[in-house]
């Protein structure tokens, strides 16, 4: 399971003595050293810019709704890791124009397909659900789907792309 | 065939857990109390993959259509059918007969297994039910499940396991991955004190209410997480992560609950109380080997 800057590690204490599965991560480390990212696949996410945290948000970063769409769509993020719901992908990093500290109340129910922005990172949300990040858009596709192989739209190290609509 | 005949307040299958897709943020599930599970498999002769359900409030009521092995474990559970059945001890259930899970008082979650196991088709290579992303649903009174081909070993029936002390408020838990974010005095206070159990406490997780735990100024950066760990929020208030938990936490984790005693805090009702103490590594496996020897000896 990795993240930003770990990786999580599962194993049963039963057939591998903790003690014995640190040395053996510390040693697969210490041989890999540090690996080449991967290239990613490129996604590209069509959105309507029209959520109901836009305009505060640009108001925020003192841009017009105009420069902040164009600075949101206008770079590919990187997915660095997937977490929160199954499919929510951080993408980073936000331009650093854009002011988007995550809200005080989180809402009890955020819609499916929201595209949000929150400290620089953006994604979008797989299903409804509460959310504290801020909601700049929405989309169509389906960022989730277990019927799907694999289910997951954005994967890590994939590059995503907000087209606007 | 199992038929559902009342659900309780709600009952989702579950197995061991679907661990095969965390990367792509899906929580692991599975059993809220994994050690009442894992007993209730090894009662009616399961191995440890096969797929139970989890029944949260009463009345739980179902038929099978053939010959079966079942048990009931959790905190303050039973069976009823013709005669009174303690919870977890198998019995066997004859085609047709109905049997009720009787979810006492102090009862939060009931596993209830059947010989065979429930054999629903996975869904990302697990049948545990994900509400929140449409992986499974809620169980339905009048629908009917499949089962898995029984080893129906009657000599089974009356075979019982021992619960765990669900009434003790003792937690062991094993130093955490972010200790370094609290202060000696922040640590031995988590340590030493007495929480109480919130009421919006579910399958993702305890939240607990004490003293305030403050972790060092400063954000982590955000991380893969394991049920057990207890991340502390900048409130200040811990949560014991459970099955349901998400993929990945950006708290600071103090402590991690040991396998062995998850079932315990996830057991425990809004308004009770609890303690961690603090044990190494050896002693939480040692507790985890204890607890996976008896039921291989009832296989």
């Amino acid at each position: 399971m990795p993240a930003y800057a770990s990786v999580v590690v599962r194993f049963d204490p039963l057939r591998l003595l903790p003690g014995d599965a640190e040395r053996e991560v510390i040693r697969l480390a210490k041989t890999h050293g540090s690996l080449a990212p991967e290239r990613g696949r490129e996604v590209e996410i069509p959105t309507r810019y029209d959520g109901p945290d836009l305009l505060e948000t640009a108001e925020r970063s003192k841009l017009t709704v105009e420069e902040l769409v164009a600075f949101h769509s206008g770079r590919a993020y990187r997915a660095y890791f997937l977490g929160f719901l199954p499919g929510f992908a951080y993408c980073g990093v936000l331009d650093p124009r854009i002011l988007a500290p995550r809200l005080v109340r989180p809402r009890e129910r955020v819609p499916a397909g929201s595209v949000a922005v929150a400290d620089g990172q953006t994604s979008i949300y797989p299903f409804d659900s509460p959310g504290g990040w801020r909601l700049i858009g929405r989309t169509d596709v389906p960022v989730f789907d277990s019927t799907r192989e694999p289910p997951a739209l954005i994967r890590p190290g994939d590059r995503v792309r907000f087209v606007a609509l | 065939m199992i038929r559902i005949e009342a659900t309780g307040l709600r009952a989702t299958i579950q197995d061991r857990g679907r661990f095969g897709h965390l990367r792509e943020g899906v929580p692991p599930s599975g059993p809220a109390d994994p050690a009442a599970f894992a007993a209730a498999q090894a009662l009616v002769g399961n191995d440890v993959d096969a797929a139970a359900i989890e029944i949260v409030g009463d009345a739980f009521a179902f038929r099978c259509d053939d010959r079966r092995i079942v048990a009931v474990t959790g905190r303050d559970v039973a069976l009823r059918a013709r005669d009174l059945v303690p919870g977890w001890t198998a019995a066997f259930a004859r085609p047709g007969e109905r049997f009720t899970v009787l979810c006492g008082e102090r009862s939060r979650f009931a596993y209830l297994a059947v010989s065979g196991g429930i054999a629903t088709e996975p869904i990302l290579g697990s049948r545990s039910a994900y509400l929140p992303a449409g992986l499974g649903h809620a169980l339905r009174a009048g629908e009917t499940l499949p089962l898995g081909i029984s080893r129906l070993d009657v000599e089974r029936a009356g075979l019982s396991a021992d619960s765990p002390d669900y009434d003790t408020g003792q937690i062991r838990a094993i130093t955490g991955p972010h200790a370094q974010r609290f202060t000696d005095e922040a640590d031995s206070l988590f340590f030493s004190s007495e929480f109480r159990v919130e009421p919006a406490s579910d399958r993702m997780g305890t939240r607990l209410s004490g003293p305030r735990i403050a972790a060092r100024e400063g954000e982590i950066l955000t991380t893969g997480v394991v049920a057990g760990a207890v991340q502390i929020p900048p409130g200040g208030a811990p949560i014991v992560l459970l099955a349901e938990h998400q993929a990945t936490g950006g708290y600071p984790v103090i402590a991690t609950v040991i396998t062995a005693d998850l079932g315990v805090v996830a057991q425990r009702l809004p308004g009770e109380r609890l303690r961690f103490t603090r044990v190494d590594r050896d002693r939480a496996v040692a507790a985890l080997r204890g607890a996976r020897a008896t039921f291989d000896a009832m296989a």
